[in-house]
């Protein structure tokens, strides 16, 4: 950590920063708050780096050229906020369905519609999830700090590499432009997909091909045939036939779900505690607080959100006596946590809302907590 | 090279229509690439939603089968990653000028090299013959039962206005000057549009008294007018009825420098 | 060289007998084994490239056909006595 270099930056810097780090080579952007420093930096940085910077004439065309440019065998990148990211849901389901690695940021405000523009939010995590039509999975990231838009995104990028699936940062107005510091160590880990033809040794290629096929890049001579399109294994369209479809959209969706351990990204403060507060990104800050202060008081902190990190919530709801999820939403993860907690036994899971733009404070969960006759 | 090397002998035979002018378009560009004896492992296809979108589909190259309307978007992100390869694009009426018109009009404006092949058979044919954006005023479809209320674009006149390097509509009654445009846009850089007016029989022509596709190529021959020779109302936008005519012709040939040399990156062109 | 038709692929939606300004097709009278009346050449020594080798000219039909159904075929010195 000494050899780390450190920076004073914005959350939205650093997310720069990690993109370049990880080898992004094509990013497609459109401006809008608060995302907008995403793009701005690397209209800066990325050429200079012997990428490609486009400002596109929609969030539309943003997301496909990043897919586009993805067949083309590089990193590429988008970076929105609400209503860009619902434009963008058709382009993801087709990510999804022909496999395409592609990483896109989602610096959420307060919607639904133009809602605040310049107000924080986690509005949008239960679309990221189930945005597309159809039955997929998507790995997505949860950062809470500047330091952690930086190496949620290296985890971004590398997860939409090795398991060839869009991967987002879900971040927010509040950590996109809070500044903090940031520690760049000199070596960071970074996976790229596995692509066909190329023999190697690494994290991508511990995954077996039969869970993800390796990425046939174009113009590589592979007569490569990408489709949106229910397709075999050898690339026929073959929409007609249920037991095609039924494989190909199974493989997608276990292709994620069973490799969850891998994925599953998460922080504990007093786990034997026997109440357990279970928040993301700036929803746990209020909750960080009193569990740093009062033993009594856990605190699950999701880094990853989907695939739904079942095992940590099982694993701390098993041992706590009552739950409360703290979300600036009004209850988007809290019908998937609740599920897993009372599976595991947890007798009592509550919601502690909080919309409009400001995170929940620490006075505002205590008073739950007391509600909730737990202090 | 040999008819199958470059279509996929595997997905062979095609599944358009008889009479459907696809086939004649792809004749002409397969002769047109086979005469500048371009390279199909440099050369990626990008196609979107609809009977000539599938075009990609049949051929022996890279092909990216993406979402309704967006294929100019997914082909520039394509292009602009990988400089050694040629992109060529084959969409329809609807796919790039309603649905995708966004990414037509910005794509032709920002010059990204690619060539753009538009197959307008004025209908939404592979969904059953709803209107289109070309369909003529008071046409018969699906859509407009009572004839269409509204005026067809001008694709061509389109991509002239927004600056793409190079535009020529065709028809497919017009089969070597539209293989000879193919190549002269093969040959150039920019954004390269070539509009083909091809015939739909089954849900355009039959429900507008041309089942027989030879009818349609006939209307294609008693409609088309040389740019050079068309009446003034053809050219006068305001006229979105076109006159009733099918202006054909090379529109434009310039040399505006594409996104590429602007960027200042890499190769372009063929 | 003379147009052959191939009945595998054609469609018989006689564009060919449409397009070829010598009338060298006709519109087929029989159903192929693909169920079209696949169409037939009828003249073929009216067409353009009739003792033709090399450079060929014309070539209207094989252009047109949405099939890919028409190519040409060397002829034998008995087709091109007529």
């Amino acid at each position: 950590m000494s050899d780390a270099k450190e920076y004073f930056v914005q959350g939205n810097e650093a997310c720069v920063e990690a993109s370049l780090a990880s080898g992004l080579k094509f990013f497609a952007g459109y401006p809008i708050t608060p995302s907008t420093e995403v793009a701005e930096g690397l209209a800066r940085r990325l050429p200079k780096a012997g990428g490609v910077f486009l400002q596109m004439e929609d969030e539309i065309a943003c997301i496909s050229a990043v897919i586009g440019a993805s067949w083309g065998g590089v990193k590429a990148m988008t970076a929105t906020s609400g209503p860009g990211f619902s434009l963008m849901q058709e382009a993801i389901g087709y990510a999804a369905m022909s496999e395409t690695p592609v990483v896109l940021v989602n610096v959420m405000r307060g919607g639904p519609s133009t809602g605040q523009p310049t107000r924080a939010s986690q509005g949008d995590v239960a679309q990221t999830r189930f945005g597309s039509h159809g039955d997929y999975q998507v790995i997505a990231f949860a950062p809470a700090s500047v330091q952690e838009m930086f190496d949620l995104t290296v985890e971004t990028f590398n997860f939409s590499e090795k398991y060839r699936v869009p991967a987002f940062l879900l971040s927010d107005a509040e950590i996109g432009h809070m500044r903090g510091l940031l520690r760049v160590p000199p070596n960071i880990e970074v996976i790229d997909r596995k692509e066909l033809g190329v023999r190697r040794q690494d994290k991508a290629s511990e995954v077996p091909d039969s869970l993800v096929h390796p990425f046939p890049t174009f113009g590589r001579g592979h007569k490569t045939m990408v489709t949106g399109m229910t397709h075999t294994d050898d690339s026929r369209i073959e929409p007609e036939d249920p037991v095609v479809h039924s494989e190909l959209v199974t493989r997608l969706n276990e292709k994620i779900t069973k490799s969850r351990k891998d994925i599953n990204r998460w922080e504990v403060i007093n786990e034997d505690a026997r109440i357990m507060i279970v928040a993301y990104g700036s929803s746990s800050f209020g909750a960080r607080e009193i569990a740093a202060n009062d033993r009594r008081i856990g605190l699950l902190r999701l880094k990853s959100l989907w695939p739904l990190p079942e095992e940590p919530i099982a694993d701390v709801a098993g041992k706590c006596e009552k739950m409360l999820v703290c979300e600036m939403n009004l209850g988007q993860m809290y019908p998937h946590i609740k599920r897993v907690a009372l599976e595991a036994g947890c007798r009592t899971v509550e919601l502690l809302p909080k919309i409009g733009g400001d995170p929940q404070t620490p006075s505002e969960v205590r008073s739950k907590l007391r509600e909730m006759g737990v202090i | 090279m040999d008819i199958f090397d470059f279509y996929r002998k595997d997905r062979w035979p095609h599944v358009f229509c008889p009479g459907c002018g696809n086939g004649t378009v792809m004749n002409c560009f397969y002769r047109a690439f086979n005469e500048l004896g371009l390279d199909l492992e440099k050369t990626a296809f990008v196609g979107g939603i609809g009977c000539s979108s599938r075009i990609p589909l049949y051929i022996n190259s890279d092909a990216l089968h993406t979402t309704h309307g967006r294929a100019l978007a997914f082909a520039t992100g394509l292009r602009l990653s990988r400089l050694d390869l040629s992109v060529v694009v084959f969409t329809g009426d609807g796919d790039l000028g309603a649905i995708g018109g966004n990414h037509f009009i910005n794509g032709c404006r920002r010059n990204v090299d690619m060539t753009v092949i538009c197959i307008n058979n004025n209908i939404y044919g592979m969904t059953g013959g709803q209107a289109s954006i070309t369909t003529p005023h008071d046409y018969q479809s699906t859509t407009t039962p009572y004839g269409n209320r509204e005026y067809p674009f001008d694709l061509a006149e389109i991509a002239v206005a927004a600056g793409a390097n190079y535009v020529a509509r065709w028809t497919t009654r017009h089969v070597h000057e539209l293989t000879k445009a193919m190549k002269t846009a093969l040959q150039k850089k920019g954004f390269r549009f070539v509009e083909v007016v091809s015939q739909c029989p089954t849900n355009f022509g039959r429900r507008n008294k041309m089942a027989d596709p030879t009818q349609m190529l006939e209307w294609f021959r008693e409609s088309s007018v040389r740019r050079d020779k068309a009446r003034t109302a053809a050219v006068d936008h305001v006229d979105l009825n076109l006159a009733g005519q099918i202006t054909v012709g090379e529109f434009v040939s310039r040399d505006r420098e594409c996104y590429e040399e602007l960027l200042g990156v890499g190769k372009h062109g063929v | 060289m003379k147009p052959v038709v191939d009945l595998k692929y054609c469609k018989g939606c006689n564009v060919c007998v449409y397009i070829c300004p010598k009338k060298c097709y006709s519109r087929g009278a029989e159903i192929s084994e693909m169920g079209y009346f696949a169409t037939h050449v009828s003249l073929p020594e009216k067409c353009y490239n009739h003792n033709r080798e090399g450079k060929l000219i014309c070539e209207l039909c094989v252009l047109s056909c949405p099939d890919q159904a028409i190519s040409w075929f060397p002829e034998t010195e008995e087709e091109k006595g007529r």
